[in-house]
């Protein structure tokens, strides 16, 4: 039971982590219709400047926001520049997701080389670890968990009842109808790139927190869980995400502890795949609706 | 210093032709099916892997220090053909839950994952293919029965290995052009179209999906028996898109440009480097590579999608003008 408790409250840690991403990752999707591949790639980036900003004294809790600036900056740098660059020349959403899988690659490579190849440690001051009934947890964690539920309704608070979470979601729901109703689809687009951005940076630094270290392939390991928990919970729903990722984690680290961790990722994908294979409705919502890049 | 230039020139002989067989597959599926799969490179490890632990002998034994499944030494062609099996085996089963018809670019999301994951857990999990340190000492298939020198054996190799390429070319080729071929392009250009005139789009992809596969297993197979060893290192998820480029450079849909591409992309672009002076720090060079892999497929897909030999779009009419005379 201890331990079932103890794989559980990991899984709400780790589902954190998967959450902010996922949210961001679901957001840019579900407004532009760009599959990002290259979202684990700016998480990395995201960690590294937070990793370069606490070399320079910075404290990692500051580092948040310095990780999600940069994320921010540099994802609207491809959505404005090198994806509708793309666009404008006919590409569509099977030449994009190749387009982004490319700078993926790019930028992760570009980091293999300057990083050495190496991994940092990232640690962060540990005070003595919580004892909640038969469950321990540091402080650190707990506070991750509650950065996840501030974002999340912070998150929701903006889409729900300010004037431009309205127009980003008219926008999500029907592109050209919005801009005939007036809305600045480009200002809109813009917003979501870099609220976007801002979620993916600030995730790769919560990883970075949680695992205490960071490499080149840190948001490339962990890209298949943003994504399924995308399209789990469906594309640009930032509840659905948040859903699909505490199933996610709390399977992925139940299976860890029961079944041995080098399946734990697999089980998370895992869940993907039954519902791809019994209820793929679930997963893909209407295919008849013409889907475009909107960008 | 003659010797071992012919020593190097065989080999790079091999590697073209695995590559090439790569290519050919992922043409197949890509250029003529439409079907991203992002995951190529995971068809020809699961070959390459069964074809090293069948040839290794039962786990345990001889090879005591290293940890495998379906540990057996079997005679020359079964490896191969096991691996090819393997592929087309793993191919069904991924097919079934990633070619559903969904979204082109989801599915491509789906399979890029499936190689994330298939490489974290073959890495994690020592007692099924050895984890990280992967399968090293695979016998050569009959280097005692001919009697050869190294030499001679690594011509004969790559003749071997020349001879089963020309045999996939031919027949991939031919199937391309038959109605099966002309059904995938139709599936690929309109797939409501298609399904419209009665093509079972989801069995279509499905076989071409298989087919494919079974090819992906069979130059992992070749590969591994050759080279002798096989872990995680040779196919991380970025090995899918050298391949990838390559078709992109040399032209998606035409045979004779994925060869092309392969010739230039993993043969004389990754090899050249070996014979400039290093620069930096070790490993540099192989993240530049990487690099430099992931811009060639970008430019391509912004200034000329089409390659180097552009697909030809004459074959329809002529197959009319064929039928009706």
């Amino acid at each position: 039971m201890g331990t079932l408790l103890s794989a559980i409250a990991f899984g709400l840690i780790l589902a954190s982590v998967i959450a902010i991403a996922g949210m961001g990752f679901t957001l840019q999707f579900g407004l532009t219709n760009v599959l990002n591949l290259s979202f684990g790639a700016v998480m990395t980036v995201g960690g590294f400047a937070a990793y370069l900003a606490r070399d320079h004294g910075v404290s990692a809790w500051y580092g948040l926001a310095i990780g999600g600036a940069v994320g921010a900056v540099v994802t609207l740098a491809i959505g404005r520049g090198l994806f509708r660059l793309y666009a404008r020349r006919g590409a569509q959403l099977l030449e994009m997701i190749m387009v982004t899988l490319g700078l993926g690659l790019v930028i992760n490579y570009a980091i293999q080389a300057i990083s050495r190849n190496n991994i940092y440690q990232f640690n962060v001051l540990q005070s003595a670890p919580l004892h909640l009934g038969a469950v321990t947890i540091t402080p650190t964690q707990a506070i991750l968990i509650g950065i996840a539920v501030v974002v999340f309704v912070g998150l929701e608070a903006v889409l729900r009842l300010t004037k431009i979470g309205t127009a980003l979601r008219a926008m999500a729901a029907e592109p050209s109808l919005a801009r005939s109703c007036g809305i600045r689809t480009g200002r809109v687009v813009i917003i979501t790139w870099l609220l976007s951005g801002f979620l993916c940076g600030m995730a790769g630094v919560v990883y970075i927190i949680n695992s205490q270290s960071v490499g080149y392939a840190t948001g490339e390991l962990f890209l298949p869980l943003v994504i399924a928990a995308a399209l789990l919970g469906g594309a640009g729903s930032p509840a659905g995400a948040v859903a699909a990722a505490i199933v996610m984690g709390v399977v992925t680290e139940v299976v860890s502890a029961y079944g041995g961790p080098q399946f734990s990722t697999a089980a998370g994908f895992g869940i993907l795949v039954l519902v791809l294979i019994c209820r793929p409705r679930a997963v893909l919502g209407d295919r008849g609706r013409e889907t475009r890049l909107t960008l | 210093m003659l010797s071992s230039w012919s020593f190097y020139i065989s080999t790079l002989v091999v590697y073209f032709g695995v590559d090439a067989l790569s290519g050919i597959s992922l043409n197949l599926q890509y250029g003529y099916a439409g079907v991203v799969n992002f995951g190529f490179i995971v068809f020809q490890a699961v070959g390459a892997y069964v074809a090293a632990a069948v040839t290794l002998g039962p786990s345990g034994g001889v090879s005591a220090f290293q940890h495998y499944v379906f540990g057996a030494s079997l005679p020359f062609p079964l490896p191969l053909v096991l691996a090819t099996a393997a592929g087309a085996v793993l191919a069904a089963f991924v097919g079934l839950f990633s070619l559903r018809r969904i979204r082109r670019d989801y599915q491509a999301a789906v399979l890029l994952v499936v190689s994330l994951i298939a490489f974290q857990v073959v890495e994690a999990d020592v007692p099924l293919f050895n984890g990280s340190n992967g399968l090293v000492g695979v016998p050569r298939p009959l280097q005692s029965v001919l009697g050869l020198s190294l030499q001679g054996y690594q011509w004969v190799y790559a003749g071997w290995v020349m001879v089963l390429c020309a045999v996939v070319y031919v027949l991939v080729r031919w199937l391309s052009r038959s109605t099966w071929g002309r059904a995938l392009r139709a599936m690929r250009d309109q797939e409501d179209a298609a399904a419209g005139i009665g093509l079972n789009i989801t069995a279509l992809r499905m076989q071409v999906f298989i087919l494919g596969g079974a090819i992906a297993g069979l130059s992992g197979g070749l590969l591994v028996e050759f080279i002798g060893a096989w872990s995680p290192d040779a196919w991380t998820y970025a090995e899918t898109f050298v391949i990838f480029t390559a078709i992109f450079v040399g032209g998606v849909s035409n045979y004779r440009g994925v060869l092309l591409g392969v010739l230039l992309v993993p043969i004389v672009f990754l090899q050249v480097p070996q014979f400039l002076p290093q620069i930096g720090y070790p490993g540099l060079t192989d993240s530049l590579q990487w690099m430099i892999i992931g811009l060639v497929w970008m430019l391509c897909l912004l200034w000329r999608p089409q390659g180097i030999l552009p697909e030809r779009r004459n074959l329809a009419p002529a197959y009319l003008t064929a039928e009706s005379a």
